[in-house]
């Protein structure tokens, strides 16, 4: 999606992505809510940096990943981190809520959309605050939409029937990491802009915690795959 | 005069088409670069210096247009300046960066630039920034830039070691220039190497009868 507006001695407004990170799946679980991300970000079509940490921990409970062009997701996590900083100051020890996160991000978002300018980014945050589980998706154009599983980018193609049928709202929490990795395992092998290895992290009631970025397997030496030769089409 | 045509870029605009490249090692960094300034198909400087001063131990590789990132980089020496002499010790290679990283960002529409900061502090060692077009900033062992690197990623990949002495370091990024100047049209004359330890900076000049992959 690329639109440009006019060009003039002033600033255009090109809305084309340059470093773009992949997927992000997050599902809810019994305790708490988990989201999942590969560790590429791909400059156009070359993956060019291989070994970046795309889960930002935006405060005690709440976790804040996005999909789209990079350099807006950590202009994000700054404007985030800006929040909790302000209310510091009406020093009466009050936090901002997962919601309260969200729901700057969507009104942020919004007005950048209706500049034309906008956060060119699928964001998803996650979070666990009084007892509930919070997960909402947050577009491009500013659509805030809070769910119980989320996907962005190619996984939205891919990995809503193989949620759909492994997963639960209620699961355990090892269940909903089988179900994202094997949703990264799907990307891997469908999506051009995906990388094998993933990172997980997870919001419960003791506050987040992200893990080390982890391969996934994933199976190539099917039979099928390893007889198979053109040549055996074209002779006898 | 019609400004539209200067601004829509009807002049090939003056660029660093380049090979920059930079590689942490076990003690210190060290940064190569070519030395060709293109403006389209005409060499307008054929011995250039890409490696930029910022401060005493911090450097940035510039690729792009050249007015751009010199621009850019005038800017950041003087706030990194003014910000030393009120700090009273060295700056964070991170906050050049971070200032690199908010000219990048803020007028990512108008700008053609990506930027390799590379320094030491005696925070956290030597350290290396990647800055490509967009703004994003993003810290790696070894990097490559500008319109040469497309040429030795494989070189690259299958070279790069870590914890690497100073010797191999040198060798792994005098080779790597030399084979992305060898086939990228836009990169080429001498090869000019900067070691950048806690104790000193040590520029080298490598001749062209000198580069080893002619």
């Amino acid at each position: 999606m690329i639109f440009n507006s006019e060009i003039s001695a002033q600033q255009q407004h090109t809305t084309s992505p340059v470093v773009t990170g992949g997927s992000v799946i997050a599902l809810v679980y019994n305790g708490g809510v988990v989201i999942g991300t590969d560790t590429l970000c791909s400059y156009g079509s070359m993956a060019e940096f291989k070994n970046v940490e795309k889960i930002a921990q935006v405060s005690k409970n709440t976790i804040y990943v996005s999909s789209g062009e990079f350099s807006d997701f950590q202009q994000v996590v700054k404007e985030l981190a800006k929040i909790d900083r302000q209310a510091l100051q009406y020093d009466d020890g009050v936090h901002p809520s997962p919601r309260d996160y969200g729901n700057y991000l969507a009104r942020l978002s919004y007005k950048k959309r209706c500049k034309i300018n906008p956060l060119y980014l699928q964001n998803v945050i996650a979070g666990f605050h009084n007892g509930e589980r919070y997960l909402a998706l947050v577009d491009i154009y500013g659509t805030y939409l809070e769910s119980n599983f989320v996907t962005t980018g190619f996984a939205s193609y891919f990995c809503k029937a193989i949620i759909s049928n492994y997963w639960n709202e209620n699961c355990t929490l090892e269940q909903a990491k089988q179900v994202i990795k094997e949703c990264f395992k799907v990307l891997f092998c469908r999506d051009c802009r995906a990388h094998d290895v993933i990172q997980i992290a997870y919001v419960d009631e003791q506050g987040t915690h992200i893990e080390q970025p982890e391969r996934v397997e994933t199976k190539w030496d099917f039979n099928g795959f390893k007889t198979r030769a053109n040549e055996k089409l074209h002779t006898q | 005069m019609n400004y539209t045509d200067i601004l829509t870029s009807k002049f090939e605009p003056e660029t660093t088409g380049t090979t920059i490249m930079a590689v942490i090692y076990d003690g210190g960094l060290i940064i190569g670069a070519d030395s060709r300034t293109s403006s389209g198909q005409f060499v307008a400087d054929r011995c250039a210096d890409k490696i930029d001063y910022v401060h005493d131990r911090i450097f940035c590789l510039r690729s792009g247009s050249a007015a751009d990132t010199q621009a850019i980089a005038k800017y950041v020496r003087y706030y990194i300046d003014a910000h030393a002499q009120e700090l009273g010790r060295l700056p964070a290679v991170a906050t050049a960066a971070n200032l690199f990283r908010n000219f990048l960002y803020e007028y990512k529409d108008s700008l053609s630039a990506a930027i390799i900061v590379a320094g030491w502090d005696p925070y956290k060692g030597p350290q290396i920034f990647t800055l490509p077009l967009g703004g994003s900033v993003i810290e790696q062992k070894w990097s490559i830039g500008g319109s040469g690197s497309t040429f030795i990623w494989g070189f690259c990949d299958s070279n790069y070691k870590e914890n690497m002495t100073l010797q191999e370091a040198r060798a792994f990024v005098l080779h790597a220039v030399a084979h992305a100047m060898y086939r990228d049209g836009s990169s080429g004359g001498i090869i000019r190497l900067l070691n950048v330890t806690k104790d000193k900076i040590e520029r080298e000049f490598i001749d062209y009868k000198d580069v080893p992959v002619k």
